[in-house]
């Protein structure tokens, strides 16, 4: 929680503890932990109506850091946020990826519906000093302002004077900017005001943990459906066959790398058991 | 009429010295004429040495003394660059008249014309002073009602701040009552001859009785005065005229081995083509850099003798910094072949055109102009290369079906949707490939691998990262490709880890027609 760096006159401090509540006139400057802030600016809603009701100002925050941690690429990140870079995309805006960890599909972009014309890929690290670049490439796109959004892929281990070098340049950016970054940074603190850990939680499914936010700590994460990649009729199939897995779920908190001797043999033969795997189960898509 | 007179009274020395770099400016240096020192700086005062001076008397009171030979040629660039500035305010731009030695650094501007436009005499030197600002040249201004009037006045305003005005006529009479003799009429010798009879300043002459003046003198001094006072109609002065294409060099002093040497010299020159274009309302597209080597004897001829950068904007920019930005990201990418003696700046290639007027809100074709000096900055740094676009191609192999290209950074923002269709990089995606691309819609992963991960299968089913994976829909077949590469032919799966994330698995269609290493499961994508 950060606290609030411009000096306040005394007497206003006075006020509010008084009162209990805050002066409406000074609310940008000062909230309580326990109430939501509503500073950001025109927050863009994210397109989940559970999740803007957890998010400060109802959405992803503007001119400043959003940080996601993945355990890794591909646990529906895009998803989560294609309704709100599509929505800054049919504004005429651009897009901008910062070293995205694997090749993009073009065809899976048009079905979430990007248009094509207004994303940029911007690779850095094939450079001869790894990381050197990537940096410098984000600070220069989210300080011209002229962006839309920008997703950044950043390198791993960043110090933590590197993130807030970028947090005061994303001032200067009239939108979203979305870093991503490995699992294992949860354990250190961050200049991003906020900060999600997000992580599969069933087929079309993502649980997300709200780490950081200008707001009371939800203890609790989201479940957030989304756009289905698979029928809905499959995607029930799916989400029923994982509950009655009922695999304990590991803490959020450990990095989420499975080693085959975590899992255990007994699980997987019970498992295997219980779902012999038939060709004729195959589904074909339609 | 009005003119404006600008006097470089210091311009041989600065820009011999701007050449410098920055943080040896301040050692002493001195300038040389053919054999005595011209100028010199206040370190090089501070020592004792003054201009008048022998090389060798200058050389003993300071050792140290960074020396330099005066060159017309390094003056008259200088100087044309001034002149350059000058023409952006009005067409009217002349040389003060070459023989008078006094007035050799001076550029006269007939403002009339321009006054309304700018606001009155005292906005038109304000925009004056800021335009030449960047030069880092000391100016002296004067205006006066007459050409010769203002040119005397700019040479002989050194008071504070180095300007002196006349409004009218009379004004400037009294203003050059105390100029000295030397300034006017023909010269030196004549000055000296007045001096000899008592006569010093410029108002004691003129209280002298024509008839005796003419007598003793001739036509010529009495015709002088009254050209500088405004009874005598002045010949009509030679206009400067801007040339064609810009060229102008810089000779670096020193053998420049690093980028920086090189950036500092550069940097030199922009200002002077800026000037240069915005003397024509014009903006830079694309500009080249010479790079003249040192001869190596040795080396023989293997050294090229120039090295050429050059630079394309795609925007044409008047902005000094953005020019400099890339300018400093090419050279540092630039290996050279041999320490750069001399640099040389050429340009042709420029957009004529009112500039956009500043806009007090964002606006789209702010931002897409933004935009484009972004990109251009990270393709100048990071390599054209590495900023792309992803176009869809019509092919239903998934590792086919995108292409990357780089992103030419006139085809990107807001106000390009009627230009992109044109855009030469919009061929990789005809009509056709578009309605291809919208028509697949069975599900395709976000993310695919480089090359598909082999998985190992254990009790029938392929296994990740040590995990089992659910299959739970598929299959669906692609079956492409053998115009171009092997066919690939391949049933395709989506499943599940017991985390929940999906991924895209395939299975060689044909198990037994493929090679032993092509069998089995592989991970090419996930979903994300």
């Amino acid at each position: 929680m950060s606290a609030p760096s411009p000096p306040l006159p005394p007497s206003a401090v006075c006020t509010a503890s008084a009162f209990g509540a805050i002066p409406e006139h000074l609310r940008p400057v000062l909230w309580r932990g326990d109430q939501m802030d509503g500073a950001f600016d025109r927050a863009l809603p994210s397109g989940f109506a559970t999740l803007d009701a957890q998010l400060p100002g109802g959405g992803w925050p503007r001119r400043a850091l959003t940080e996601l941690l993945l355990p890794h690429p591909g646990v529906g990140e895009i998803r989560l946020l294609g309704p709100c870079l599509t929505a800054i995309q049919q504004q005429g805006r651009l897009v901008m990826l910062f070293d995205p960890p694997a090749r993009l599909s073009a065809q899976a972009l048009t079905q979430l519906g990007f248009d094509a014309g207004q994303l940029l890929v911007v690779h850095t690290r094939a450079r001869v000093i790894p990381g050197s670049d990537s940096l410098w490439a984000f600070e220069q796109a989210l300080k011209s302002g002229h962006v839309g959004a920008t997703l950044a892929w950043l390198p791993p281990r960043l110090r933590a004077d590197r993130l807030r070098r970028l947090q005061v340049a994303a001032q200067a950016h009239d939108g979203p900017a979305f870093v991503l970054r490995e699992w294992a940074a949860q354990q250190r603190p961050t200049a991003a005001p906020l900060r999600l850990a997000l992580r599969a939680g069933g087929a079309d499914r993502l649980e997300l943990k709200m780490l950081k936010r200008r707001g009371p700590p939800l203890g609790s994460p989201i479940m957030l459906d989304l756009s289905p990649v698979l029928s809905d009729a499959l995607h029930e199939q799916a989400w029923r066959r994982q509950r009655d897995m009922a695999q304990p779920a590991p803490q959020l908190v450990e990095p989420h790398v499975h080693e085959s001797s975590q899992v255990g043999g007994q699980v997987c033969s019970s498992r295997v058991e219980a779902m012999p795997l038939p060709a004729a189960t195959f589904v074909s898509l339609v | 009429m009005l003119w404006i007179a600008l006097h470089l009274p210091r311009l041989s020395f600065e820009s011999w010295l701007a050449v410098r770099p920055p943080d040896q400016r301040e050692q002493p240096a001195a300038l040389m004429g053919a054999r005595e020192v011209l100028m010199c700086n206040p370190a090089a005062q501070r020592l004792g040495v003054r201009p008048g001076l022998q090389r060798v008397t200058a050389l003993a009171l300071a050792p140290q003394l960074h020396l330099g030979q005066a060159d017309a040629a390094r003056d008259r660039q200088a100087l044309t660059s001034v002149a350059h500035v000058a023409l952006a305010f009005t067409p009217a731009v002349c040389w003060a008249d070459a023989s008078e030695s006094a007035a050799a650094h001076t550029v006269l501007l007939q403002v009339q014309a321009s006054l309304r436009y700018f606001g009155g005499l005292a906005a038109l030197l304000q925009r004056l002073r800021a335009a030449l600002a960047p030069l880092n040249c000391t100016v002296r201004f004067a205006s006066a009602p007459t050409a010769k009037g203002a040119a005397v006045l700019a040479c002989c305003a050194d008071n504070g701040s180095n300007e002196l005005h006349a409004a009218d006529l009379s004004q400037l009479e009294r203003l050059l009552d105390a100029a000295p003799l030397w300034l006017i009429g023909t010269g030196r010798p004549q000055s000296d001859q007045l001096d000899s009879m008592g006569l010093g300043t410029f108002g004691a002459l003129r209280r002298l009785p024509r008839q005796a003046l003419l007598r003793r003198f001739g036509r010529a001094l009495l015709d002088e005065i009254d050209t500088v006072l405004g009874a005598r109609c002045e010949s009509p002065p030679a206009w400067i005229t801007l040339p064609e294409t810009f060229e102008a060099r810089i000779e670096l002093q020193t053998r420049a081995d690093t980028t920086d040497q090189l950036l500092h010299g550069a940097q030199l020159l922009i200002e002077p083509l800026l000037a240069w274009a915005r003397a024509q309302q014009a903006r830079v597209r694309r500009c080249t850099l010479f790079m003249h080597h040192e001869r190596h004897r040795r080396q023989g001829g293997d050294v090229p003798a120039t090295t050429e950068l050059s630079i394309a904007l795609a925007e044409a920019s008047c902005d000094a910094a953005h020019l400099s930005v890339l300018l400093r990201e090419r050279l540092a990418h630039l290996s050279l072949p041999a320490p750069t003696l001399e640099l040389r700046l050429h340009c042709a290639d420029v957009v004529r055109g009112s500039l956009h007027s500043a806009e007090l809100f964002t606006s789209a074709r702010g931002e897409r102009e933004g935009l484009i000096r972004l990109i251009e900055r990270l393709q100048a740094r990071l390599g054209a290369q590495q900023v792309q676009r992803l176009l869809p191609v019509a092919d239903h192999r998934p590792e086919c079906d995108g292409a990357l290209h780089a992103a030419s950074a006139d085809a990107v923002g807001p106000a390009a949707s009627t230009a992109r269709r044109s855009s030469p990089a919009r061929h990789a995606m005809p009509e056709h490939g578009r309605s291809t691309a919208q028509a697949v819609s069975a599900p395709r992963p976000l993310w695919l691998l480089n090359e598909p991960q082999r998985l190992p299968e254990r009790q029938s089913r392929p296994w990740l990262d040590g995990q089992p994976l659910q299959l739970l829909c598929g299959p669906e077949r692609i079956e492409a490709g053998w115009w171009d590469a092997p066919l690939a032919g391949r049933d395709y799966f989506i499943a599940q880890t017991p985390d929940g994330a999906l991924v895209w698995l395939y299975r060689a269609r044909l198990p037994l027609s493929v090679a032993e290493d092509a069998q089995g499961w592989f991970v090419h994508g996930r979903f994300g």
